[in-house]
């Protein structure tokens, strides 16, 4: 967990209503976890001639990333480990692309192993196969180079503005850190990506970020603004991850993570990559054996994990519930101004529905949260989330809205100003109405794919279920266990919204009550 | 009450409107009669402003129309004093009989919600329709659709009604409910204008007839001589 994660893959946005995301992604750890099958041992590693390595190269550097002269290869010091590993175990490597919260659950599928700065931690001592020690990492704080906090120890009491700020890579060592110290008097706030809290850092929005000390060396040249505060704490190991079912391909990578040390091999790769390969070598020499983790029982886990899982299950809920009447509201504006507006503002109306749907909703909310800070206009995460997925549905929905008010015969129109109604009177009175009515079904499953699509917030430091489960499930190793119980809380939140929009659907359909 | 002086009106070329003139006095009732495509309904629509036309002007229940567009706020305030009946009725689909009838009232005139009820009641009552005041329009018959488009017309207490083709789309027991209902308002002096095809019906009801014949006035005199 203290990879160089970088931003989240840009996915695009999917429209068709459902519980797709967050359940598919409950179901595929099922899925995964269930259909452990026999993973590829030794000989089937030495009989195929390949060892297949899994890390995710938007991680960036200093461990996985593209090259920059040729993007379609990679380079970084795990690349280079991976391929001294292979080579001792007689083979060649191969890279398999994953995305890092996930690479552990392509052991035994598509994987042999895992590298990619991950975490020695007793947890994953109990869950998988972890190699002796490959890489030694220490936590560093960052800050401006003209701002405080000057030292760690600064963190113990407010800062000039109150409680400090500090970014951190969301579920990383960093955030365990930091969450353990509640004697220190900081917000801890979790980003995807360790470039994103760098930004943040050097715009002024946060105080300081905590990340992994090689991962600050290898990107400090880009921010000049930026300083290191303070030495190296709460340091720790990566380790070669591979499946709990596969001891001699374990023993026989630890063998020759031996050899290269021994020999020196790696400590000329870490100097290579100015990573003080002296001190490395001191330290992972001296690695001491981790004891694995107890295995908690399912009582114990629940009650550990639930208060999270629901809260980031309210999150999910309010997100969904403060945006969608604003992209109703303003859809239907839209929707009016495009159909009865003034022929000046029909060309801007289209504008803004195809700006908002031809580009993805994670990228608006980049632009929100990221971009608008650097014009003086630094938005609350949960502000900017609201917002960005009410303007992007607020596009989606004018569609519909506008497809609902041509559905309304003309000559209900032509009967309404027949009586002396104004346009607006009309619009307001007689065609919003009908054209609400008939379009209820697609708003209704629209509503619902907001809710699933509220998991992209994530990617602007609002934890929400989704994300939470990812985090859960990665920090605790029991990815069925707690992907039962996520899914119990979305049926939980959906079953209530399904009903709700089902009684809506009938109240517009009965006859209205006499004249009031 | 209603003047329509050298009315020309083309559409894409076809001249449907050609130096239309007629008069309507107050408490008559004008019915315009023609074959198909005559443009009956076009006049009809020039009337109260649904439709533009290019040359000539009307003047009716006190408001000028001239050739071209106008305020929005003008027609508004012309089409208080110029009810209009279609042929497909146009309920408002969403709304019960008695509010259909009270909208205007309400939303136009700012009449208290109370009031316009009441005169609501006694509208669908002088139609025959006092019991359907909660229904939908879409669970009634044809013929107690239109008479309920009438009342809502009359709920605005226009000075000029304008009817096109109501019966058009009805059988003939339903048209006869809704002919009885616009004879009724002829003898009580409602001034009205009816485009139709039943001369029967225009001869029992009008006092006037306008012939339209391929966009102009072919011939037109009292109800009793025309017909």
């Amino acid at each position: 967990m203290t990879s160089a994660r970088g931003r989240r893959q840009l996915r695009p946005v999917r429209r068709p209503a459902g519980w797709g995301g967050p359940l598919t992604a409950v179901v595929c750890g099922l899925v995964l976890a269930a259909a452990a099958a026999a993973a590829a041992e030794l000989d089937d590693v030495r009989a195929r001639g390949e060892l297949i390595w899994a890390a995710d190269q938007e991680g960036g550097g200093p461990h996985v990333f593209p090259d920059a002269d040729d993007p379609r290869k990679l380079a970084g010091f795990e690349v280079e480990f991976a391929a001294l590993l292979a080579e001792e175990l007689g083979v060649k490597p191969r890279f398999q692309q994953g995305q890092w919260d996930r690479l552990p659950l392509l052991l035994g599928r598509t994987a042999d192993c895992v590298i990619n700065g991950i975490e020695l931690t007793p947890e994953r001592q109990r869950d998988y196969r972890c190699s002796r020690p490959y890489f030694a990492y220490a936590l560093q704080l960052i800050g401006r180079r003209d701002a405080l906090p000057d030292a760690f120890d600064a963190l113990a009491t407010a800062g000039p503005t109150g409680r400090w700020r500090v970014g951190v890579l969301t579920g990383s060592a960093a955030e365990t850190y930091l969450r353990s110290r509640p004697d220190l008097e900081v917000d801890v706030v979790g980003y995807d990506g360790t470039i994103d809290s760098l930004e943040q850092v050097s715009s002024g929005v946060l105080d300081a970020a905590v990340m992994d000390d090689c991962i600050f060396s290898f990107y400090a040249d880009r921010f000049g603004r930026l300083r290191a505060v303070g030495r190296p704490f709460a340091g720790g190991y990566y380790t070669v991850l591979s499946a709990r079912d596969t001891p001699r391909l374990s023993a026989a990578i630890d063998e020759c993570i031996g050899r290269l040390v021994a020999d020196g091999r790696l400590k000329a790769l870490y100097d290579r990559w100015d990573l003080a390969g002296r001190q490395q070598m001191l330290q992972i020499r001296d690695a001491t054996e981790v004891p694995p983790a107890a295995r908690r029982s399912l009582g114990a886990l629940v009650r550990e994990t639930l208060p999270l899982l629901v809260q980031s299950a309210g999150m999910t809920v309010l997100l969904s519930c403060m945006s969608f009447p604003l992209a109703v509201a303003v859809g239907l504006a839209v929707a009016v101004g495009r159909t009865y507006g003034p022929p000046a503002v029909k060309p801007l109306l289209a504008g803004y529905v195809e700006v908002l749907r031809g580009t993805p909703l994670m990228l608006q909310l980049y632009a929100i949260f990221f971009l608008l800070p650097k014009v003086g206009l630094a938005l609350p995460a949960i502000v900017a989330a609201i917002l960005g997925l009410a303007l992007n549905y607020s596009a989606y929905e004018s569609e519909i809205y506008r497809a609902g008010l041509k559905a309304v015969p003309a000559g209900q129109f032509e009967a309404a100003l027949s009586l002396g109604l104004s346009k607006w009177q009309a619009l307001r009175h007689v065609l919003v109405p009908q054209a609400v009515r008939i379009v209820m079904p697609p708003v209704t499953s629209d509503f619902i794919a907001l809710f699933k699509d509220t998991s992209v917030c994530s990617a602007i430091t609002v934890i929400e279920l989704t994300k939470r489960y990812s985090v859960l499930a990665l920090s605790t190793g029991r990815i069925v266990e707690l992907a039962l119980v996520t899914a119990l809380l979305y049926l939980c939140m959906s079953w209530p919204l399904a009903v709700l929009s089902r009684w809506f659907e009938r109240r517009l359909e009965q006859p209205p009550t006499p004249a009031a | 009450m209603i003047t329509v002086s050298a009315v020309s009106k083309s559409r894409s070329g076809m001249q449907v409107l050609e130096r239309v003139s007629l008069t309507g006095a107050e408490g008559t009732v004008t019915a315009i009669v023609g074959p198909s495509g005559s443009g009956k309904s076009t006049l009809l629509r020039c009337l109260n402003g649904l439709e533009t036309f290019e040359s000539g002007g009307i003047d009716i229940a006190g408001h000028r129309l001239e050739p071209g567009s106008h305020a929005p706020t003008r027609l508004e305030r012309l089409r208080r004093d110029v009810g209009m009946v279609f042929q497909q009725f146009n309920l408002f689909a969403h709304l019960s009989v008695l509010d259909n009838v009270c909208l205007a009232p309400r939303v136009v005139l700012g009449l208290p919600a109370a009031e316009a009820r009441g005169r609501g009641i006694e509208l669908l009552d002088r139609v025959g329709l006092g019991d359907f005041a909660t229904a939908r329009p879409a669970t009634l018959s044809g013929g107690q659709q239109q008479r309920v488009a009438i009342a809502r017309a009359l709920a605005m207490r226009p000075r000029v009604i304008l009817f096109d083709e109501p019966t058009s789309a009805l059988d003939p027991v339903m048209t006869g409910e809704v002919q009885e209902v616009i004879v009724d308002l002829a003898r009580g002096g409602q001034t009205m204008v009816v485009v139709t095809h039943d001369h029967a019906f225009a001869r029992q009801a009008a006092t006037w007839v306008v012939q339209l014949d391929a966009g102009r006035v072919a011939r037109q005199g009292p109800a009793a001589e025309m017909l």
